[in-house]
């Protein structure tokens, strides 16, 4: 009986020193009186969305080295399109598997030195070299803030860790041109108003030389891929890492790059 | 025998058990006062009175200072920028008018706190510079008999061109004073400035030195504001003037209601465009919202010991230049 009574006043021992619980943290209220869904979510009103839309979109096309205005103008206008691919995601068994897993792709879970033991012309190996050669690392990417929905917010955070993962299998280098190329093929694929608008409006820092070879070959040759490949979100890349570059491309009906672009823009 | 004693040690138990319950409802879980015997009412106030806002959140006192120090490191590059960005500009005629209505004489000494990037200091020097001319300019028109040779003398005196007067920035943020001192050398400001690391609650100047104190657009962001004041009245030499220029409440509620949509659907905004930072300008707004308006505001700075404590509002009230004197 004694110790019941001792049992009971643990909790007031431990609420004393001041112990705050989880849930409190993570259910905190901003000042619009909306909960939020996940760690960064910023709730935003309709008119908000619209001004960060226009101001990201201006911003990006002014400085196009703030890669986080074209992460925030995909969060703010893709709201129908986040939904579309959600489904679609879904209907296919490994999209499916994606989003229940809700694997990410960062240099905390990735195994760097088990993806150096693979073979050449490996997926894993491959894209280690784009990010060794390009000087990229897969946590630059802004975690996602601006949608209302938790889903859908893994859905384009999903996207934006897996555009690496095009830039390998499309061959195409991180400079203005080979970013252009790859917004091109997922604006296809996607249909996500922030890569459409990338595809229209990215060029117009372009020089005429690269232009012209954008125009005449590069996009065509995107495009034909774009529509040929199933959704690339529905990999689950994780699980394929051992799986030749080539295999892949063939299963996925990528032919390789018109021109070597790596010397141009 | 036993069963008795079973029951009266339940018996006492029970009431234990209904007691440390009450009793774990107590810290920061339960905010109403009006239960709380046995010493638990005092333990919840004791935790309440060490907490206070950061913007719309309430935090423990001691991170206040911490959070806002983090605010203004990230915003400092682009705070500039950001200010005429927000106010369209207005905020260069707030300051103007601040240093209007302090019409330093040359050879005051001004303590400008939270001064971080120097917009006062800048418009305090050029002001007396011009004060000065201006009364050498008259000194020279008084003296017209003078001869060439005394004229010529008088111009190679190197005399100092602010006539004495000295200001003093101080800021407890590194990175607001690093932008300040790069925005001096490249204004070419040089004379008659320093830079100073301090907290407003606890300044490190000895009593009575300075002939104004301002403080502009810096005192709502200070955890303990009537610690801020009587620092202000103590630093202050008899005579000398308060002023202090922040945002305020708006008195006339059609200018509110579009003052409160602009706040808060496009400054946070604006912060994420232009400086890639959404957090610290929804804390700005916020922060303007839970300072006091212009009358409390004017009686915490009379319970500070200042004297003929008078304030003007500008723009219809979205900032309040308040002003006191130390006699």
């Amino acid at each position: 009986m004694a110790t019941l009574l001792l049992r009971a006043l643990h909790p007031l021992r431990r609420l004393r020193r001041g112990h705050r619980p989880a849930a409190a943290v993570s259910l905190r209220v901003c000042s619009h009186g909306a909960r939020l869904l996940y760690p960064d979510h910023i709730p935003t009103s309709p008119l908000q969305k619209v001004l960060l839309a226009a101001g990201s979109a201006g911003m990006a096309l002014y400085n196009p080295y703030r890669h986080d205005m074209v992460a925030v103008l995909g969060e703010t206008t893709g709201c129908h399109t986040l939904k579309a691919l959600r489904d679609q995601m879904k209907r296919d068994p490994e999209g499916a598997q994606i989003l229940q897993e809700r694997p990410r792709i960062s240099r905390s879970t990735l195994d760097l030195s088990k993806l150096q033991s693979l073979p050449e012309g490996s997926l894993g190996r491959e894209y280690l070299r784009f990010l060794d050669v390009n000087r990229v690392s897969p946590d630059t990417r802004a975690p996602t803030r601006f949608v209302d929905d938790e889903e859908l917010a893994y859905v384009i955070q999903r996207y934006r860790e897996v555009h690496d993962m095009l830039h390998t299998l499309l061959g195409m280098p991180t400079n203005m041109l080979g970013e252009v190329v790859v917004k091109w093929f997922e604006a296809v694929q996607t249909g996500l108003p922030m890569c459409i608008l990338g595809a229209l409006f990215g060029p117009i820092r372009l020089r005429a030389q690269s232009l012209q070879v954008l125009v005449s070959e590069l996009i065509p040759w995107a495009v034909q891929n774009g529509h040929r490949a199933p959704c690339v979100l529905n990999l689950y890349y994780e699980r394929r890492w051992e799986q030749p570059l080539a295999a892949l491309r063939e299963e996925l009906g990528i032919t390789p790059p018109p021109k070597h672009i790596w010397g141009l823009a | 025998m036993a069963a008795p004693r079973r029951r009266s040690l339940w018996s006492c138990c029970g009431h234990g058990w209904s007691w440390a319950t009450r009793c774990c409802r107590v810290p920061g879980l339960c905010s109403s006062r009006t239960w709380g015997p046995l010493g638990a009412w005092p333990l919840s106030q004791q935790k309440r009175a060490a907490e206070t806002h950061f913007g719309f959140e309430t935090v423990p006192e001691e991170e206040k200072g911490g959070k806002v120090y983090q605010v203004f490191e990230n915003v400092a590059k682009k705070y500039d920028v950001m200010n005429d960005m927000m106010s369209l500009g207005i905020h260069r005629v707030w300051k103007d008018l601040l240093i209007w209505k302090m019409h330093p004489l040359p050879g005051t000494q001004l303590l400008d706190v939270a001064g971080g990037t120097g917009d006062i200091a800048f418009r305090f020097l050029n002001y007396v510079q011009a004060q000065h001319q201006r009364k050498q300019k008259r000194q020279l028109r008084a003296q017209q008999n003078l001869s060439w040779e005394e004229i010529a003398k008088k111009y190679q005196k190197e005399e100092d061109p602010l006539g004495g007067s000295l200001v003093m920035v101080c800021d407890i943020n590194r990175e607001m004073l690093k932008v300040g001192k790069q925005k001096a050398m490249d204004q070419g400001y040089r004379a008659g400035l320093s830079w100073v690391l301090g907290d407003a609650e606890e300044l490190p100047f000895d009593d009575d030195k300075f002939d104004v104190y301002t403080i502009a657009f810096g005192i709502r962001n200070v955890t303990h504001i009537d610690q801020a004041l009587q620092e202000a009245h103590r630093v202050l030499k008899p005579g000398g003037q308060f002023l202090c220029l922040e945002f305020s409440q708006v008195d006339n509620p059609f200018v509110s209601r579009f003052y409160d949509l602009y706040s808060f659907q496009v400054i946070p905004v604006l912060g994420e465009v232009i400086a890639g930072d959404w957090k610290s300008y929804q804390y700005l707004v916020e922060s303007i919202r839970k300072f006091p308006n212009q009358e409390e505001f004017k009686e915490m700075i009379e319970d500070a010991g200042f004297q003929k404590v008078t304030y003007e509002s500008l723009t219809k009230g979205i900032v309040a230049i308040h002003s006191g004197f130390k006699f």
